[in-house]
């Protein structure tokens, strides 16, 4: 199912859309554009490159308390949280799902499944956004991602000529465009521009990196690498494939609630035992897992390296200790300089 | 509801608590009904207390008690020290079992060597109560444990009277230093290890305690001409979800909480030693 609708009445058809639960769509706020939820009048920006924080907190709310708790004397009640409520994800770039991806397996596919994420996933219709004009930063196509195509997208959305094509890919992505109605055209007789996205050439030999960092847990690169971090976490905060979490308790001795939140390896006490004791006690230690898990742990497991291209570190890390960087000093590159 | 929260806790019932040491409880709990869940031995569960939050602790009774839970726990840090606050009848949220346990069945047929040191006996002792119910599966059991003083040990009863006289077992106590009435051994874990000599021969090694006792353990075990298959340990990590997803016990490609907390140390060589 292919509909057509002019870019001067998306506003209606965001109404419409809000209708179903909060509708995300990448907002300007201030100099960043984020996935926000929409509200009349909200700024809206689908030309945007990379939103500065990626969607993943759709699924992985950055903050998310899933019991309350009541204590009475001895007793304790634990109160589950609501169920979630559907929600659509509007404008999202490939790389972003691509990323959604790779969580999928950690959090769906490895058993136990986590239900709370897999619930948002469920109740969330996902429109992709063929990505036009990457930025500088970006680099998905050093992991053949195709800026053009989102995969597991429920709608296919791309740009066109002050109109925006959408095309069903599931039923989910179909119901929401008979949810639109009228407000959409027919465009079964569009067609989707076929594009050539180049992004920035990095020149990353990816090809055996992870095979070859098997035996590199204690190769001097590590020491040095990390002098520059300042442990800011800023990485994992934007990273698309990052998906720590803490759990902690928030209330008194009567009542409160337990909630999880956006951790970072990154953070000393991320690890640290109780007892003082700690297994990654200084930053080498905790930017070597870092990269580790991106390039080595993670494909290990899930046979991929654990990257988009997303550019998103090397856009916000204040000392450039990004993966770009990280790949190259460990050999995975030739000598273009960036 | 079709499927669940496994982060969910469920209530358990604290039924009694025995002081072992000054810093040692071992907390006995039931669930609604009876046992919360089934498990293995080295099988851990994450026990919270609100407000202070959850934390991960292995169960030191055998499954083949059928009665309760027992955790021996140290107060060493905020949910530990709220445990120990804990009086009966009170309810405490309950999740698990998390973990592989030990490998029980690999274990058949062979002579036991169990090397534990102060709260380290925990964990191992759920494994020594599967194996004295399955007496006739394995074959010599020796126990070494030790702990800083002769009030620092735990379960001091079970180990000195009902342990000692199972057949075909022997107990090994040590403590650090001399103290008045003590007439067992004086002196580390690892250097009793090796004091007492032990063959390799058909022999699975079993060790659980302070990282330091464990570094010196291998070693002793390794001039005993122990091969890395024959030794098991099981490690302590920080844990938030217990299900491979938080990320806090991430060590190369395993997590300590779904993939261990018992490895070999054959397994333990081809991980990168940050425990």
């Amino acid at each position: 199912m292919k509909k057509i609708i002019a870019r001067e009445k998306l506003p209606e058809l965001w109404k419409s859309l809000s209708e179903l639960g909060p509708l995300f769509l990448p907002v300007q706020e201030g100099p960043v554009v984020l996935f926000q939820p929409w509200q009349e009048g909200a700024e809206t920006n689908l030309d945007t490159t990379n939103t500065a924080v990626p969607p993943k907190d759709l699924f992985l709310p950055r903050e998310e308390t899933y019991m309350q708790y009541r204590c009475k004397g001895k007793e304790l009640e634990v109160i589950p949280a609501e169920e979630v409520k559907p929600a659509v994800l509007f404008g999202v770039h490939p790389c972003d799902l691509y990323a959604v991806e790779m969580l999928d397996k950690v959090y769906m596919e490895q058993d136990p499944p986590d239900e709370l994420y897999k619930k948002r996933r469920e109740n969330t219709t996902i429109v992709a956004l063929s990505c036009a004009s990457p930025d500088p930063f970006c680099f998905c196509n050093d992991f053949d991602v195709n800026p053009a195509e989102a995969p597991g997208t429920d709608v296919m959305a791309q740009l066109k000529n002050g109109s925006v094509l959408l095309e069903a890919k599931t039923d989910k992505g179909k119901a929401l465009l008979e949810q639109a109605g009228d407000l959409l055209e027919d465009g079964s007789g569009e067609e989707f521009a076929r594009r050539e996205v180049k992004t920035a050439d990095f020149n990353l030999k990816l090809d055996g990196l992870p095979e070859d960092l098997k035996n590199r847990f204690e190769d001097p690169v590590w020491d040095e690498l990390f002098k520059s971090c300042l442990g800011c976490g800023v990485c994992t905060y934007v990273c698309p494939t990052c998906y720590c979490f803490d759990v902690e308790d928030f209330g008194h001795e009567a009542g409160g609630e337990r909630f999880r939140c956006w951790d970072s390896c990154m953070y000393g006490h991320f690890t640290e035992m109780a007892g003082g004791h700690n297994p990654r006690p200084g930053r080498k230690e905790r930017v070597r897992q870092r990269f580790m898990h991106k390039l080595r742990y993670y494909p290990e497991t899930f046979g991929q390296i654990a990257c988009v291209g997303c550019g998103r570190c090397l856009r916000s890390c204040p000392v450039n200790l990004d993966i770009v960087q990280a790949i190259q000093a460990l050999g995975g590159e030739t000598v273009e300089q960036r | 509801m079709s499927s669940v929260n496994v982060l969910l806790p469920q209530q358990a019932t604290i039924l009694d608590i025995t002081e072992e040491t000054p810093d040692i409880k071992t907390l006995r709990v039931v669930g609604k009904e009876g046992l919360p869940f089934d498990f293995m031995p080295g099988q851990c569960a994450m026990l919270s207390i609100p407000p202070v939050g959850e934390a991960i602790f292995s169960i030191t009774s055998s499954p083949t008690c059928r009665e309760c839970l027992e955790f021996s726990i140290k107060d060493v840090g905020k949910v530990s020290s709220a445990l120990h606050s804990v009086v009966p009848g009170q309810q405490i949220g309950i999740r698990g079992p998390y973990g592989n346990g030990f490998p029980v069945d690999e274990m058949k047929g062979k002579d036991l060597l169990f090397i534990g040191g102060g709260i380290g006996l925990a964990p191992l002792r759920s494994l020594i109560g599967y194996c004295f119910a399955h007496r006739e599966d394995y074959g010599k059991i020796d126990i070494v444990y030790g702990a800083r003083s002769p009030a620092d040990l735990i379960r001091k009863s079970e180990v000195q009277e009902s342990w000692a006289e199972e057949p075909n077992t022997d107990v090994h106590l040590t403590v650090d230093a001399e103290f008045p009435g003590w007439d067992k051994n004086v002196g580390f874990v690892p250097t009793y290890v090796s004091d007492l000599g032990f063959k390799p021969e058909n022999k699975i090694a079993i060790t659980c305690g302070p990282p330091i006792m464990i570094k010196f353990v291998l070693q002793a075990l390794e001039k005993l001409n122990f091969t890395p298959d024959q030794v098991i340990t099981t490690l302590e990590m920080r844990m938030k979800c217990g299900v491979g997803k938080c990320g806090r016990c991430n060590l190369g490609p395993v997590y300590v909480c779904k993939d261990g907390p018992v490895f070999t140390l054959e397994e333990l060589n081809a991980l990168p030693a940050e425990y």
